[in-house]
């Protein structure tokens, strides 16, 4: 029987992907955000949508990102699909209170459910500077009723945004910009849905686990392919909350090393979240301490010396892989 | 080729504005480019005279990639080239060199090793003393590993009576240490593979045939006092190769290179994880004390990852002594490209047969061992094979 | 007492407004919604100074016109955004006040289950969607209601009220600019009973609300708050403009918060006199007196509902707390949202099932 060829696209082509074939088939899915319609979206996600699906279906706000997801609220409870963008993750600022206040909590206490979708295009790496560039997940750990999920394959990047649409709840979909046209892969054709709450092994090993997600997946395969022949594993999270615990505890069991990385900065991230629940309940798993590798407690600067002296470089990771490996 | 999109990986040079020869002032518009998001020209960098064009119209390049030279007149051309955008090529840090400090068992001085989770737990669940464990962590530290070893080492130990202990105290080789039982297999590491790849390899090249000799250790056995056996192996290996030269030779296709210094592999193990060759170069020139203290660094270097390239190259013939855990005979594969490797086995005493010089025959109890050599048939023939076996046993019995 | 008339801003629009009209029933009916939420109210208040409420405690005396006049338009595929001051839409649409009191109690049969306190609970099988304590977040809510009616082309209408401090706040901007942007079929009713806790107009807004509708593009009208039937009339016209594709209305009602913020505030920057003024405008002494002089029994509904809220209360003292075991789940939803139907006791709705309008 002849395989069939699967296609290869980009992260940002399997997003639009993932969608394009979710409008296709749910007319009650619909997109919000600033200039997605005539602009096909700021780094293109919805080029041809407006044109495919119509201007009711692709909606161009205005400039107010509390009504973006506010009325995608509305029309989520009234049985419509809404997929929110914002155009940098980093104004989720600006519409944080319609996410943490009204969408996260409604179904806790009104036992309506929310089930709207917000994609996040975040991180840096490109000279983005402070409000461009960052990574904030954490946030949206801290308010309960909400789902995030953080793809850092093309694969992943479209089964997450069908299954984020179909979850009943606020899902918020972090999208790295860095990811989008570097990331190739084989993605396959009609729907598919990547579950949430899964991890991925990107690669196995036994001598030490590299726990990570996002961007940071290809940081951490470059710097553990070949480091003075260790068998790394590598655990890509995909979800981040709620992430797999258990996939969590069975690689520290086997490896009894663990670094965590993340682009995000330091203090009270989802590394920190990981290291506190395997010292809490892999304690005696370990043969080391949890080691992190993050960005620290700055926000990103412009000039590229200075976002690469602060971004978690190949090196870096590599470093921290090293020393933890001869402890 | 600049990149003016955050995500924008490429760019196509759609047209010049310049030529070969024309001057140029900064800032003025000099290319015209496109991305797949937008339409834009570029504006030189500095002023001068347009050197050189790398990049054609219709080519499609990566951001970084260098467009055209200008000449500033200065002499050296300053590149036509935007930064590099995204991580750059930062310095390799330093790797860690690891510390041979005192084990942390047992000193005596009441605080006990540092243990950690891991180890303590498994030491609970299997009973084991862990100051009876040989640590190989930082400070001595007995590590998850070294406590899986010791009880592989344990379970297997009690199949055997005492007296089987290998002879020799400091073979470069360690225990291995068994890789815990993982579910539905896992993917080779990239040193198991690289070694599986070598060891394919060379029996698809070499036409391999193995040699053994029997020999006497007892002069050697009385004259190493500290050392082990492998150092007068090589010594006399050495000396052997001297008057078979052939043997010390590599084979490259049909091109055999027979070589005046003998650069003396050494086989180390790195326990699970596989196997490395490290090189005495020049070994010709060591005694056997020299040889000893030159394997035994090659040995620690190889297992805290210290070999730098110049270590595991240029042999030109191999020695491998993997006799610690008792076996007696092997069929070695040759390290490509050389001709020949010696597999030094186990040195057990057995019952032979003694002639004394009035040609009387007696038993005798001797510490014996197996030279096996492989070797490859396209480059020598059996006849000399056993010749120079023959040399290097007359050479260990009459060791003085 | 007359009505002040109804100003229209802005353009109002093609389409053609029915003119909304009211049967003795119906007017019986309006009374007995704003009796019912007195007595709630006051009952509720009681139950506070009595230990049985914990937290705070929020009512909406004086405005009762303004939450049951509104609400009382809706027709039963509408749906609401109801806010803290505005007891009366949820009994208009279908809420009992055993059910309201046992919420505020934090009873495990209260609407929320103990889930949130005082007035922040809503019925979603009532088709009402539960207000946030930020304000007014439940105005871009409402809007995509709206959003969703007007993408399926269906007849209906969505609703919310908020106060004059609500309208300095950035939301009430947006949610003004995307309902005039689009057009959309929502109704915002703007309660201004003066005092935002202790913060009057003057220093809320420069300009009155009402005015600045025409700048989002759609009506403003500004009507007596303290009568019922002016401020049903008013809702029901919006509702008309809005079913029918003629956009967005801002009914500003006028009429004055008669209790402090929250059960913990005496009021004490209120002028006495402004009390004195709107205790005499009050708007269910004025209905019934109204409804009396036009010969219908008054005395008989307020009868039947001090009945309605004894036996009413039996029950919610009844209730039990909820089992705190239960406290971490509902997090995450397992199925997609329902928003029920809710009751539309205008007998314009009656005979017209859900889904006929």
């Amino acid at each position: 029987m002849r395989r069939q060829a699967i296609p290869e696209l980009t992260y940002l082509q399997a997003i639009s992907d993932g969608l394009r074939e979710e409008m296709r088939a749910d007319e009650s899915v619909f997109c919000l955000g600033e200039d997605i319609g005539a602009f096909g979206g700021a780094f293109k996600v919805t080029d041809g949508f407006i044109e495919e699906f119509g201007e009711q279906r692709v909606w161009d706000t205005p400039l107010a990102e509390n009504a973006i997801i506010g009325t995608a609220v509305g029309a989520a409870v009234e049985g419509l699909r809404p997929v929110c963008e914002m155009q940098f993750a980093d104004f989720i600022s600006c519409g944080f209170d319609q996410l943490v206040n009204v969408a996260a909590k409604l179904h806790y206490r009104q036992g309506l459910a929310v089930p709207i979708t917000v994609r996040l295009p975040s991180g840096g790496g490109f000279s983005g500077g402070p409000f461009h560039s960052q990574n904030p997940e954490a946030w949206f750990l801290q308010a309960p009723g909400l789902k995030v999920v953080a793809p850092s394959t093309a694969e992943d990047a479209k089964g997450l945004i069908s299954a984020a649409i179909a979850d009943p709840n606020p899902v918020v979909y972090m999208e790295h910009k860095h990811l989008y046209r570097r990331v190739k892969g084989e993605v396959p054709e009609g729907r598919f849905q990547t579950p949430l709450g899964e991890a991925r092994l990107a690669r196995e090993g036994t001598d030490l686990t590299v726990i990570t997600y996002g961007a940071m997946v290809l940081t951490a395969l470059e710097a553990t392919d070949d480091l003075d022949g260790a068998s790394v594993e590598v655990l890509d999270l995909r979800t981040l909350y709620p992430y797999d615990r258990d996939a969590v505890l069975a690689s520290v069991r086997k490896t009894s090393k663990v670094v965590v990385v993340q682009e995000a900065t330091r203090s009270c991230g989802v590394a920190a979240e990981i290291a506190a629940l395997i010292a809490e309940e892999a304690f005696e798993d370990l043969d080391g301490p949890v080691v992190r590798v993050t960005t620290p407690d700055v926000p990103i600067p412009f000039s590229p010396p200075l976002e690469r002296a602060v971004l978690p470089q190949v090196d870096d990771v590599r470093e921290a892989c090293r020393e933890l490996l001869a402890y | 080729m600049p990149q003016p999109g955050v995500s924008v990986a490429e760019g196509t040079v759609t047209a010049w504005r310049k030529q070969p020869g024309d001057e140029v002032a900064a800032d003025e518009p000099i290319a015209d480019i496109e991305t797949d998001k937008i339409e834009t020209e570029i504006p030189a960098p500095v002023s001068g005279r347009l050197k050189e064009i790398l990049v054609e119209p219709g080519t499609t390049v990566d951001v970084g990639t260098v467009l055209a030279t200008i000449d500033t007149g200065g002499g050296a051309a300053p590149e036509d080239a935007e930064p590099e955008p995204g991580p750059s090529e930062a310095e390799p840090s330093e790797p860690e060199p690891s510390e041979p400090e005192p084990s942390g068992r047992g000193n005596g001085d009441g605080h006990g090793p540092f243990v950690t989770p891991v180890v303590r737990r498994m030491a609970d669940e299997h009973d084991v003393d862990i100051s009876q464990v040989e640590g190989s962590g930082r400070r001595g530290r007995v590590t998850k590993k070294d406590l899986l070893a010791y009880l592989k080492q344990r379970d297997e130990g009690e199949a055997a009576p005492p007296a089987a202990k290998a002879l020799h105290m400091e073979s470069p080789y360690r225990e291995e240490a068994p890789a815990p039982a993982a579910s539905g297999g896992q993917e080779l590491s990239t040193m198991r593979k690289r070694i599986a790849e070598h060891m394919v390899r060379s029996l698809r090249t070499a036409a391999h045939c193995t040699t053994i000799v029997e020999a006497d250790m007892s002069r050697i056995e009385a004259a190493r006092g500290k050392l082990s056996y492998l150092p007068f192996v090589a010594r006399a290996t050495i000396a052997a190769l001297r008057e078979h030269p052939t043997l010390n030779a590599t084979l490259d296709g049909d091109r055999l290179t027979v070589h005046e210094e003998v650069h003396l592999g050494i086989a180390v193990s790195l326990g699970e994880e596989g196997l490395i060759v490290p090189v005495v170069r020049d070994a010709h020139e060591l005694s056997e004390e020299g040889l000893a203290t030159r394997i035994r660094d090659l040995a620690e270097r190889a297992r805290s990852k210290r070999l730098s390239p110049e270590d595991v190259g240029g042999g030109t013939f191999t020695i491998t002594n993997p006799g610690a855990a008792g076996s007696l005979l092997a069929t070695p594969i040759i390290n490509q490209p050389q001709v020949a490797i010696l597999d030094l086995e186990a040195v057990v005493k057995r019952p032979v047969v003694v002639t004394d010089d009035a040609g009387r025959d007696s038993i005798a109890i001797r510490p014996m061992t197996y030279l096996c050599m492989s070797w490859d048939h396209r480059a020598l023939d059996g006849m000399l094979a056993a010749q120079f076996l023959s040399t290097l046993k007359g050479r260990l019995e009459s060791w003085a | 007492m007359a009505s002040t008339p109804a100003t229209a801003k802005g353009t109002a629009g093609d389409t053609e407004v029915r003119e909304a009209r009211l049967t003795p029933d119906d007017r019986r009916a309006l009374l007995r919604y704003m009796l019912l939420m007195r007595a709630t109210e006051e009952r509720a208040l009681t139950l506070y100074r009595q230990g049985k409420v914990p937290g705070s405690f929020y009512d909406g005396r004086g405005q009762e016109a303004t939450a049951v006049g509104p609400a009382f338009a809706l027709g039963p595929r509408d749906r609401a955004c109801i806010l803290h001051r505005d007891l009366g839409a949820h009994l208009v649409r279908g809420v009992t006040p055993g059910r309201v009191l046992a919420q505020m109690m934090g009873r495990a049969t209260g609407v929320t289950g103990g889930r949130d306190g005082n007035m922040h609970f809503a019925d979603h099988q009532l088709g009402c969607v539960q207000m946030v304590s930020m304000l007014p977040d439940m105005a871009l809510v409402t809007c995509g209601l709206g959003i969703a009616f007007q993408m399926r082309g269906e007849p209906r209408v969505a609703m919310t009220w908020f106060g004059d401090g609500a309208t300095a706040n950035g939301q009430w901007h947006e949610a003004m600019n995307v309902a005039g942007v689009r057009q959309l079929p929502v109704v915002f009713v703007l309660e201004n009973n003066h005092w935002a806790y202790s913060t009057p107009n003057e220093r809320e807004f420069a300009v009155d609300p009402v005015e600045r509708a025409g700048g989002y593009g759609f009506p403003g009208v500004k009507i007596d708050g303290n009568d019922v039937e002016a401020v049903f009339q008013a809702a029901a016209d919006a509702c008309a403009r809005a079913r029918s594709g003629g956009g967005p209305t801002l009914i500003e009602a006028e009429t004055m918060r008669m209790h402090g913020h929250g059960a913990h505030d005496d009021m004490s920057y209120v002028p006495k006199h402004m009390f004195e003024e709107w205790e005499r405008r009050d708007p269910i002494r004025t209905y019934e007196e109204r409804l009396s002089a036009d010969g219908i029994d008054v005395e008989q509904v307020r009868a039947s509902v001090a009945e309605e809220l004894e036996r009413e209360t039996k029950w919610a003292l009844e209730q039990p707390m909820p089992d705190p075991h239960t406290a971490t789940l509902g997090v995450f939803a397992d199925g997609d949202p329902e928003l029920g139907d809710g009751q539309a006791p205008w007998s314009r709705w009656s005979g017209e099932e859900a889904g006929d309008s």
